[in-house]
């Protein structure tokens, strides 16, 4: 059994961004982080590799330069077995394009399941999981909080509104990985040198041979949020009510 | 409890705006202690200053009437240096929070005593800036705290204390003289440098309205290590190997698995390695190519048993969580007695293998969590009482305890206190770190300063 992971970087939701000058990407200093649910995601790919023997587990990363360096600290380290690096340019490709590179790579690797994170925690599309089995024409079963094997068959707990459902679908399938299918385990000392020597492939778009290779969505503008306004000291809970009936209007 | 005499009372209120002083039973009991939970407040009376020229007009008539002023500022202190017990005024500095534009040339920024730390290092962030006074209070505690005390905290190994982070003070004497020391010069080689005298006594020599402080540049990227070793002596070699590395250290922590098991207790959170150990580091340091290299060997040289590099922030704050936690657990989960001692570093070992047979002797079944800063010596030795075991006798047996430590911490040429100073907890100790000649001398200086010993009565000496 092969089973493909997401490994994306994403800019530290706690970390504070700056708009670049013609607004509409980042620039500066930005700390990354492995995005939270490509980690849950990783971790259920290397818990089932745990539990069954004859399981690869390979991580794909598209992005910019240092996504590599990702794909072997926050995959590779954590014992994921190999990597594919699609080097792209961050700001000019959208998830349609993302979903077609996967495409692409899961033509070359014919995996038996695609884990990937539901969406990355910057730009919150939620989109790449659901196009890719679209273009495969595979099963898919979204928004996982846990993944049991059972012959050809995957059986997944799906977070919905209002509860929870399980469904079967028939490998190969795509999962995207919710915050609580598991915990991710962090990355050992050990596993970082032993990362060190495992095969990580870099690819270009056009290895992978796709039909299409535009962007649909364009950035036309990115903006931080606005401040906050400076909060008032009231002398007295009398004038407080009368601030939050009047002002506020919450009481 | 002696009462406030009526004139100094009348003069307050005739001589400053009506908001001045309060002597509402809640804000005596809040402002007339500090985190030490030790001693009962009973303050006569409170002040809250806008300006310099209020303390100096306070502190004229708090010297002509005979009335002790304890100096107040986050009281986060753990020493009791901030405690009013016996109807004195407490002088809070909490209402002077100005901070002036930053001089980005000079580096440097001034602000007043009640400026609390935290907002000093957001007022300077914008610049690329930072005053690295840092540690756990820091959102609660103020600069005139951080000066008076000579703070220390996580970061020492970097940036020092406190005290190498002041280029000028500004402080109201006994009887009311302002000041002013130092301005915001680099170098200033002109005698006596009096302002190194005010910080760190704790407000027994005059009140710190006032500062000019360094700034340094803001350090890079981060990154955040957690390692296993298996003994002190493991420690303390990691240490060594950690001073000839190609890295800008940040900090450097370690800990007891005994301190790990209370955290745990405590709180939820989640231990990194599969295996258990005796001791464990946190090493936080600038990102560095390098670095990857260096864990490498440290593996190959068996210097770690087990080690993870945090992935990002929430990792980070994962593990530094393990450490920071440690305190808060101790008191959540049983009644630590406290010590906050330093040694010099060729000494920790010799020392803590001396302590563990000492206290294996004389309190068999006590447990003791220690953990420290390893970088400047500062051990955090933390003696649990026994559950069985009633608070008399725990507190009359500590006492026996310290007697023991305090005589092998001076036998290692060691400090009694650290970072914590020594207000009215560690007067005991002061003797075993402090030659005869030397309180003689510092007693000497009170005298010249605070010639009728209204300022922080009965605290330090």
């Amino acid at each position: 059994m092969k089973i493909l992971v997401s490994a994306k970087r994403v800019s530290d939701p706690n970390a504070r961004l700056q708009v670049a000058k013609d607004g509409k990407w980042i620039e500066g200093d930005v700390e990354y982080v492995m995005n939270y649910f490509c980690e849950n995601a990783i971790e259920c790919a290397l818990q089932i590799a745990e539990s069954q023997d004859g399981v690869e587990t390979v991580a794909v990363g598209i992005g910019d330069e240092d996504t590599a360096r990702f794909i072997r600290q926050g995959a590779l380290a954590r014992g994921i077995d190999r990597g594919i690096y699609v080097a792209a340019e961050e700001s000019e490709i959208d998830s349609d394009l993302i979903a077609r590179i996967y495409e692409g790579v899961v033509h070359r690797e014919r995996p038996d399941i695609v884990l990937i994170g539901k969406q990355a925690v910057d730009g919150d599309s939620n989109q790449v999981g659901q196009l890719l089995a679209e273009y495969l024409g595979w099963p898919q079963a979204t928004f996982a909080s846990k993944v049991e094997l059972q012959g050809d068959e995957a059986i997944v707990t799906r977070e919905v509104d209002g509860g929870l459902e399980v469904i079967a679908v028939s490998l190969p399938c795509v999962i995207t990985a919710d915050l609580r299918l598991n915990e991710p385990r962090y990355a050992s000392l050990a596993g970082i040198m032993k990362a060190k020597k495992k095969p990580l492939e870099e690819l270009e778009i056009d290895d992978l041979d796709l039909d299409d290779a535009d962007p649909k969505v364009k950035v036309v503008a990115l903006s931080t949020p606005s401040g906050r306004k400076a909060g008032v000291l009231v002398k007295d809970v009398d004038e407080l009510i009368a601030k939050l009936r009047g002002e506020a209007r919450v009481v | 409890m002696p009462a406030l005499p009526d004139a100094f009372v009348q003069a307050i209120t005739d001589q400053f705006p009506p908001d001045f002083a309060s002597v509402d039973p809640q804000d005596l009991q809040t402002y007339g202690r500090d985190w030490t939970k030790v001693f009962a407040p009973a303050a006569a009376m409170v002040v809250l200053p806008r300006t310099t020229e209020e303390v100096s007009l306070l502190m004229a008539l708090a010297y002509a009437h005979d009335v002790a002023i304890v100096p107040s500022g986050g009281r986060t202190g753990l020493a009791a240096g901030a405690v009013a017990r016996d109807g004195e005024v407490v002088l809070s500095l909490q209402r002077m929070r100005h901070m002036e534009p930053v001089d980005v040339t000079g580096s440097t920024v001034r602000v007043q005593a009640g400026v609390i730390t935290e907002l000093v290092h957001d007022h300077v962030s914008e610049f690329g800036l930072t005053w690295p006074v840092d540690f756990a209070s820091k959102g609660s505690s103020q600069v005139g705290g951080n000066l008076a005390t000579n703070a220390g905290g996580v970061k020492v190994i970097r940036y020092g204390l406190t005290r190498q982070w002041v280029l000028g003070l500004q402080v109201v004497l006994a009887d009311g003289r302002v000041l002013e020391l130092g301005g915001a010069l680099e170098k200033n080689n002109t005698g006596i440098d009096l302002r190194q005298l005010f910080i760190g006594s704790e407000g027994i020599l005059g009140i710190i309205t006032e500062a000019t402080l360094k700034l340094t540049r803001k350090p890079g990227h981060l990154d955040v290590m957690l390692f296993a070793v298996p003994d002190l002596a493991g420690v303390l070699r990691l240490f060594r190997a950690l001073r000839q590395a190609p890295l800008q250290t940040m900090a450097y922590e370690f800990f007891t698995d005994i301190c790990l098991r209370r955290v745990l207790l405590h709180r939820k959170l989640r231990v990194p390695f599969a295996t258990k150990s005796s001791h464990y580091v946190l090493l936080e340091a600038e990102r560095a190519e390098q670095l990857e290299d260096w864990l490498g060997q440290l593996l190959e040289q068996g210097l770690i048993d087990d080690g993870v590099i945090a992935q990002g922030s929430v990792q980070a704050a994962e593990l530094w969580a393990l450490r920071e936690g440690i305190s808060e657990s101790l008191s959540a989960t049983g009644t630590p007695h406290k010590n906050d001692i330093a040694l010099p570093i060729a000494a920790l070992e010799a020392f803590t293998a001396e302590l563990g047979a000492v206290f294996a002797q004389q309190y068999p079944g006590w447990e003791i969590a220690v953990f420290g800063h390893v970088g400047d010596g500062n051990l955090h030795i933390n003696v649990m009482k026994p559950d069985e075991m009633n608070m008399a006798d725990f507190l009359e047996q500590t006492h026996a305890a310290d007697a023991l430590l305090f005589s092998l911490v001076a036998r290692h040429h060691g400090s009694v206190s650290a970072e914590h100073g020594i207000g009215l907890l560690k007067k005991r100790a002061l003797p075993y770190s402090r030659t005869p000649d030397e309180l003689a001398l510092m007693r000497g200086i009170k005298q010249l300063l605070d010639p009728k010993g209204i300022l922080n009565p009965g605290k330090v000496l």
